[in-house]
């Protein structure tokens, strides 16, 4: 009833209704009685109108009212504020909605808790394990903790599968980075998962369309089929029902598409997202006939380490349990599939992890650069709230007088404390309104960032309602954060003195305030020095990595890879496909250069093998009688010197003539030369480990990056790819433009096209972009620090100026009496600028020290310098002062133009 | 002197027993009936009727007075009357308490 009665009054109408009929009641009464009977009607009306209104709610409204009036009043600070939260705010949004998507967000299948993932940590990657060096990073090694994997082999799977104490279900799954996949005309590389015959089951997802991979579907004999993703579903047939029964085919082999997954469904790696599920076995039956029956021992090999394992608990079973109950199994099968001692000492031990969130991966690749960029972005936030705190307290102090008025005719202090509140939160939130359409662009740019060119890129961040929510808060948090300064300050004021007083003077409380206001200067110093610092070492670490000598010219290179086994290529028929392709591709106009390579410079990873020389005794600088003969082996086609422009020095650059059958040659590099301590190996024969197959060195070439940037130069034994077996299903091609390569890269889609249309092209992009993506968070980090600390520099440049203008004003008075007792204006200006001085030094005591010790949590991201680097703190010292110079030299001046009448009259 | 802080709303509704009231009505029943020792500020009146109407214990009506002047009448309701029959025993028990505890006028 009484709630009621409320509700319906908030409706104008009926508030109108009711103020009507009481006016005409009170009138009534009035005409009844005396005059002087009734005493003042107006309150008795307001307070009866009170009786239906929520007092909180009028309250709020009239506080809002009040805040939005004083921001229209202020329109300078209200945009100056807004936009400086919108930055912080926006920065944060767009960092936490990739931890979000990276280190958060559970699996988007039915009960992601359930799940487990199966992994195992071991002392040194153990010998009982061959392991299949995996692209999805299933492995990582650290020197204090040893090696954390998530790799197994294929009979482990039983020891899961049979333990049903503790697990509902335990299947597999294994990556394939790039399946060449071919629907009707059109060949394209995509992302595949094999996946045992229970994954779907065990994920708990249902199809979206037809069905998804049964058991018995998981047979040599039965295992061409495949589901796709929405994704690739949509684009290759319009939609997933209609891809449903149609045959595709994948490496060659021709399989029907069962059905698809649903759209979020992406397995359990996030921003892995395979666009193609077949059964496991369907690994066996894409490989050549010839090669089955290995691929197919696999399954049955106890040390080769390949595929990953995942679980659902049973109901009430906790993960502890789940390890106690099966870790020692593990052990067991272990333990039963090695032979020597030595493997016995480094046992994999199992440790099962929760597997709601997915394969950890992406975490352990982004992870720490993304809190090393929350880490900034809080910091910006900081300072922004810093700044607010700072321009309110000055506008609440030129309001004091106002608030002394409000407090003498009763308003009580709670009151005038939340509408000085509401004000700070009302601009919050407008703050953060602005901060998600700044994040929502920022997300695409940070993805641009750090994909950088990378065709299937496939992290994807987004605003979700968690992140809002978590923006909200923020919101609201800063709101209080920087308006609850200000305002128990400004409503502690003597109401007397204040309302006696014509100008802020002098006094012990005026110094009180304008401490609170230096220490968020200096704060916001300090925090921008951090930034600054941090902006120097990662732009230096950028410079070190794009100067270091490669060895070879990246610019004005286009690459890109074939796999031609998927299409049927084998033998001689190969060979004669990339010449065939080479000559093509030469007579492209513009065109200076083509040769061919196993792997695009600098190759990752790569074979490595003892080699020997005729003639040359083996290097043993130890003594130890083991001698020191490791070069990385590589095969390359024609003219591959010439088009990387790799100086050749002695001998000649492999030609179309080193053919299969022709004598077989070989070129080495300067580090070879060094290793073997000779530099007379033109004309020797050259072997590699215990192999049979000799070559003639024809060629010394200068150094080049082989494995990785970072890394040092290596001996290298360069071969033809028709006298050495020992390259991959895949072959990149390197071509020479005379300038702009990317705009030939449809010319050179059109010619592999022509020459044979099953061949799917990845991966073309130029020579430069594939350097740039191997350092891309390097780069994406620099990029980022120093748009941050750019930012952090102009809200405290922005805070120095308002604060420092506030106090001139303040002194107006004063500075005219010291000009009139004679100061010079100079001295004038030197009073204002050293206190910009003071702050900006105090600022720096504080933040040089916290550079210098928090520089080492960043020291695993620099490259070629040290983190107490300093260069980059001189700098980053040099920057702020002179920037907080600029900021002061203006209400500087500005003092010392005060003309000394004026100012005195003023008062 | 006025009424203690909670009683108005008690004493309000005692006086519309009799018959429905105008506001200037109640007033003038709570002064005369107190013998002119109540003073009521119709400050305060006014908004304890308005309170006691929308927690439904009085309504209110239009009518023409004696006079032929229109004026707002207050009527108990049924809630209203049980309100009242609660309000006056509590009060019972309290001025009860509050008479033991004092006892006769002390000798100070």
């Amino acid at each position: 009833m009484s709630l009621w009665t409320k509700l319906k009054y908030l409706l104008p109408s009926n508030r109108r209704a009711e103020e009507r009929d009481m006016q005409e009641e009170l009138s009534s009464i009035q005409e009844l009685a005396g005059t002087r009977e009734l005493g003042n009607l107006t309150l008795a009306a307001e307070n009866a109108r009170a009786v239906r209104t929520f007092a909180w709610l009028e309250h709020l409204a009239q506080d809002v009212r009040y805040a939005l009036r004083s921001m229209m009043h202020a329109k300078a600070f209200t945009a100056l504020a807004v936009l400086s939260l919108a930055l912080g705010i926006g920065a944060n949004t767009a960092i936490y909605s990739f931890m979000d998507s990276i280190l958060l967000r559970p699996l988007p299948v039915r009960d992601p808790e359930s799940l487990v993932i199966m992994k195992w940590r071991a002392k040194r990657f153990t010998s009982a394990a061959r392991g299949f060096s995996n692209f999805t990073g299933g492995t990582f090694s650290d020197p204090q903790t040893g090696v954390t994997a998530s790799i197994f082999p294929y009979p482990a799977l039983r020891v899961f599968q049979d333990n049903t104490d503790v697990l509902s279900s335990a299947f597999c799954y294994f990556p394939a980075d790039r399946l060449t996949v071919r629907v009707g005309d059109e060949t394209e590389a995509i992302k595949g998962q094999f996946v045992s015959g229970n994954y779907f089951q065990g994920m708990n997802v249902s199809p979206a369309a037809g069905r998804l991979i049964f058991p018995e579907d998981d047979d040599v004999t039965t295992a061409a089929v495949a589901v796709l993703s929405q994704r690739f579903s949509q684009r290759r047939f319009g939609d997933p029902a209609a891809a449903v029964g149609q045959s595709i085919r994948i490496d060659g082999v021709p399989f029907t598409v069962i059905g698809g997954v649903p759209g979020g469904f992406f397995g359990a790696e996030p921003g892995w997202i395979p666009d193609v599920f077949v059964p496991m076995r369907a690994q066996v039956i894409i490989q050549q006939p010839a090669s089955q029956a290995s691929v197919l021992a696999q399954y049955e090999n106890q040390n080769f380490y390949w595929i990953e394992i995942m679980g659902r608990l049973k109901a009430g079973v906790s993960l502890e349990q789940a390890q106690a109950v099966l870790a020692p199994q593990f052990a067991r099968f272990a333990e039963g599939s090695v032979s020597t001692e030595k493997q016995r000492e480094a046992l994999p031990i199992l440790a099962i992890q929760s597997g709601a969130t997915g394969l950890d991966s992406l975490r352990y690749r982004y992870s720490k650069s993304l809190y090393v960029l929350m880490a900034m972005v809080m910091s910006i936030l900081l300072i922004a709230c810093a700044n607010i705190a700072n321009l309110l307290l000055a506008r609440t102090s030129a309001r004091r007088r106002e608030i002394a008025v409000r407090l003498s005719i009763g308003a009580s202090r709670l009151r005038l404390i939340r509408q000085l509140l509401t004000e700070s939160v009302l601009l919050a939130s407008l703050g953060g309104v602005l901060g998600i359409a700044l994040a929502w662009w920022g997300i695409s740019v940070l993805t641009l960032l750090l994909a950088n060119g990378r065709e299937n890129f496939t992290l994807h961040a987004g605003l979700n309602w968690n992140v809002l929510g978590v923006t909200l808060l923020l919101s609201v948090f800063t709101g209080l954060l920087f308006g609850l300064a200000p305002a128990l300050r400004a409503t502690r004021v003597d109401v007397m003195s204040s309302l006696k007083e014509v100008r802020v003077g002098f006094g012990e409380r005026a110094r009180s305030r304008f401490g609170f206001s230096r220490l968020m200067i200096v704060t916001q110093i300090a925090f921008s020095l951090l930034l600054l610092v941090a902006a120097g070492l990662f732009g230096r670490t950028l410079t070190n990595l794009h100067s270091i000598e490669l060895g070879f010219n990246r610019e004005d290179i286009l690459l890109f890879t074939i796999r031609p086994r998927t299409a049927g290529y084998e033998g001689p028929a190969l060979y004669s496909l990339y010449e065939r392709l080479r000559e093509r591709l030469t007579q492209i106009p513009g065109v200076n250069a083509v040769s061919l390579s196993s792997r695009p410079l600098p190759v990752g990873a790569g074979t490595a093998a003892p080699v020997t020389v005729s003639g040359i005794p083996l290097p043993d600088p130890d003594g130890n009688g083991r001698p020191q003969n490791i070069a990385a082996l590589f095969t390359v086609g024609p003219r591959f010197f010439e088009t990387m422009q790799i100086p050749v020095t002695q001998g000649r650059d492999f030609e179309v003539r080193d053919r299969a059958g022709a004598p077989r040659v070989a070129v080495v590099n300067q580090q070879l030369l060094k290793m073997l301590n000779s530099q007379d190996l033109l004309g020797r024969t050259l072997t590699v480990a215990m192999g049979q197959e000799i070559y003639e060195i024809v060629g010394v070439v200068q150094d080049a990056r082989f494995f990785n940037m970072k890394d040092e130069f290596r001996p290298v034994v360069y071969f033809p790819y028709e006298q050495n077996t020992r390259w991959s299903g895949e072959m990149t091609f390197e071509l020479r433009f005379s300038g702009r390569p990317l705009d030939h890269a449809g010319t050179v889609r059109q010619v592999v096209r022509e020459v044979d249309s099953r061949l799917a092209v990845s991966d073309l992009k130029t020579q430069a972009t594939h350097i740039d993506q191997a350092i891309s968070q390097e780069i994406a980090l620099a990029r980022l620090c120093s748009i941050f600390a750019g930012l952090a520099l102009v809200i405290a440049c922005v805070g120095l100026y308002g604060t420092v203008s506030f106090n001139v004003a303040r002194r107006t008075g004063e500075i005219g009496i010291r000009m009139a007792l004679g100061a010079q204006r100079s001295r004038i200006t030197w009073m204002v600028q050293r206190e910009v001085l003071l702050l900006s030094i105090a600022g720096l005591a504080i933040g040089v020290p916290s550079a210098l010790g928090g520089s080492r949590y960043i020291k695993s991201f620099l490259y070629g310098i040290q983190p107490n680097d300093p260069l980059s703190i001189t700098l980053a010292v040099m920057i702020l002062l002179l920037c907080g110079l600029i900021a002061g030299f203006v209400p500087a001046h500005r003092a010392s133009k005060i003309d000394p009448m004026v100012a005195v009259r003023h008062e | 002197m006025e009424p203690l802080h909670g009683l108005l709303d008690m004493l309000v509704l005692r006086s519309l027993v009799l018959g429905p009231l105008h506001g200037y009505g109640i007033a003038k029943a709570l002064h005369n009936g107190s013998d002119e020792t109540l003073d009521i500020e119709f400050g305060s009146l006014y908004p304890a009727l308005k309170r006691l109407e929308v927690k439904g214990w009085i309504v209110s009506k239009w009518e023409t007075s004696e006079h032929n002047r229109r004026a707002k009448y207050y009527r108990l309701t049924t809630a209203g009357k049980k309100q009242l029959r609660q309000e006056h025993s509590e009060w019972l028990e309290f001025a009860k308490a509050i008479a033991r505890v004092m006892g006769p006028a002390p000798e100070v």
